[in-house]
């Protein structure tokens, strides 16, 4: 019995496995070892050595204003996406007449083919006719060139994103709805207000939740295409060049696959890195129960 | 201190403000299918058509074939919807309920793997479909799906299972039943929502999948809609009209699944959230 189980617990995960080698642990060697090669993508790939990595550090102008660019995307996105997310989670847990409605409304987005959304965020924030400047004159303030200016392009993108992110809203929802009265109604007791409730037992116990939202926010966003490719092309002057676009550019729109391979793998440690840093910072703000 | 059932009336004020931000695009998007140019680029901007030109979409459709991106998509999203269900399913019922050697490194590589960010390998990946000879077309789209279905869907369904009683397998095995007769008659009507939440979401990635087509899908007749419509707005950059009713031919089967859908979404998102 206990080997043909083990035959049958092989056969059902046989897919799983070749997935995983196929999609995952292959990909990685070739990664790496693409990085260190020239591959026009027809012809065989010639071996360059550290000759891809040493063009990026020193040659190359737009790896550095790629970094820049997904850093300030991330930063953005995850900055203003996770208070938008918590805020609105916060409001739709307290009394609000058609909390299930306006749950589903704000996780509507999220649904969204995101060409589609690029295409009408690119015409609001349009400048000369755009529904965001045409509300800006209304109060008084100056029209804006939102995607022509290398400082507001990467916020215009990202309010896009931001606003797909009905997931964390019902994420933060779900771990908002599983505090125990019993904790909140203590504070009471003991003649705490509001901001005590909030400060002392739905942010500690929210802790957990926060930082896999933010894990997965910052992993996401760090990994943007669509709103680059779709409407900036990487502009104004690099300034939306995100990695992933500059990888996808540098290999099916100019050929040079095995120097995207190498920005692929500068790109893997860079998103390692960032999580890593989140992580260890989390350790201080975190908080788990029966620890 | 008042009630604790009466709703409160300003914050649900402020819920319906910031609820009607939200759809706004929405609403853009379709009231400007709607306009001609001139109305379109009209400053300040009207609310609403002074004509609702219902004609606008005949007319779109004479220049985006969305029928055709549409039987395009669904051709790759319905069988990978499905590889996904079913690999996911099988590996999940591997994890969850049978004792096999190395059981414990299979689960650990393949949660491992959830970290590793899918765009870091789509060069050496497009280079592995060259080597196969099939750099192009929807066979590197859709086999992926029946490959494991993604660790996070495998980790989803392992979840649920976990949370029903062995007894009944037990009983089953008793009676003689075999693992796929445990998995399919058993199981599977209990992991019904699971299922079918990793079906909606992983047919929505699909749907809106843009990268995968631009990369593999060279002929534009073989398009998805996503990516007809990326092209149809490069390609017809100032007929916004047009470009908008796309837009929203293009967004409607996405919000249509979800509107029918919404519980199996919220509680799909739920799940993953609080299990992880």
């Amino acid at each position: 019995m206990r080997e043909k189980d083990a035959v049958a617990a092989y056969v059902f995960l046989a897919p799983a496995i070749i997935g995983l080698v196929a999609y995952t642990f292959l990909p990685i060697a070739g990664v790496v070892g693409m990085s260190l090669t020239e591959w026009n993508g027809l012809s065989e790939a010639r071996f360059v050595g550290l000759e891809n990595f040493k063009a990026i550090f020193t040659e190359d102008i737009f790896f550095p204003s790629s970094v820049k660019a997904t850093l300030y995307f991330a930063a953005f996105t995850v900055v203003a996406g996770m208070a938008y997310a918590f805020l609105v989670a916060l409001l739709l847990n307290q009394r609000v007449i058609g909390r299930g409605f306006f749950r589903s409304v704000f996780f509507l987005p999220y649904v969204v083919p995101s060409i589609g959304s690029a295409i009408v965020w690119a015409w609001m924030f349009e400048s000369n006719f755009g529904v965001i400047n045409y509300a800006l004159n209304c109060v008084g303030l100056d029209k804006v060139k939102w995607l022509g200016e290398e400082l507001t392009a990467t916020p215009a993108l990202g309010v896009m994103s931001v606003w797909g992110f009905g997931n964390f809203i019902v994420i933060f929802l779900a771990g908002l709805q599983g505090i125990p009265r019993a904790y909140l109604e203590a504070v009471e007791i003991d003649g705490g207000g509001a901001w005590h409730k909030f400060r002392h037992v739905t942010l500690p116990l929210l802790s957990p939740v926060i930082l896999f939202n933010v894990l997965t926010s910052a992993v996401a966003n760090l990994q943007a295409f669509v709103p680059a490719y779709s409407i900036t092309q990487g502009g104004p002057n690099g300034s939306t060049l995100y990695m992933v676009y500059y990888i996808f550019r540098t290999g099916f729109k100019t050929n040079r696959f095995g120097y995207a391979a190498a920005v692929s793998l500068i790109f893997f440690v860079f998103i390692a890195a960032v999580a890593a840093i989140i992580y260890s910072t989390s350790r201080k703000w975190t908080y788990y129960e029966g620890e | 201190m008042r009630s604790r059932n009466q709703p409160n009336l300003a914050l649900s004020a402020l819920a319906a403000v910031l609820g009607l931000a939200c759809v706004f695009p929405f609403f853009w998007m379709l009231r400007s299918s709607f306009m001609g140019n001139i109305e379109i680029y009209q400053y300040p901007p009207r609310l609403l058509p002074k004509l609702w030109r219902f004609s606008n979409y005949p007319a779109a459709l004479s220049i985006f074939p969305f029928g055709r991106y549409l039987i395009n998509t669904l051709t790759i999203t319905l069988p990978s919807v499905l590889g996904i269900m079913l690999t996911s399913t099988m590996a999940a019922y591997a994890l969850a309920r049978v004792a096999f050697p190395l059981k414990k490194l299979w689960f650990v590589l393949i949660i491992a793997s959830m970290l590793m960010p899918t765009t870091v390998t789509i060069i050496p990946i497009f280079k592995g479909w060259v080597a196969l000879g099939a750099p192009s077309g929807y066979a590197p789209l859709i086999v992926p799906a029946f490959l494991g279905g993604g660790a996070f869907n495998i980790f989803l369904v392992r979840q649920f299972l976990m949370g029903i009683p062995r007894d009944l397998d037990e009983a089953a095995r008793i009676d003689g039943a075999g693992h796929p007769r445990i998995l399919v008659q058993v199981l599977l009507p209990l992991i019904k929502p699971a299922l079918i939440s990793v079906g909606l979401f992983a047919f929505i990635l699909y749907w809106n999948d843009v990268l995968g087509p631009l990369i593999y899908i060279v002929r534009n007749e073989q398009n998805t809609i996503s990516q007809g419509l990326a092209n149809f707005r490069g390609g017809y950059g100032t007929d916004y009209k047009a470009i908008m009713a796309a837009s929203c031919m293009s967004v409607a089967p996405a919000v249509g699944l979800y509107l029918a859908g919404q519980k199996y979404f919220i509680e799909g998102i739920v799940l993953s959230g609080l299990k992880s």
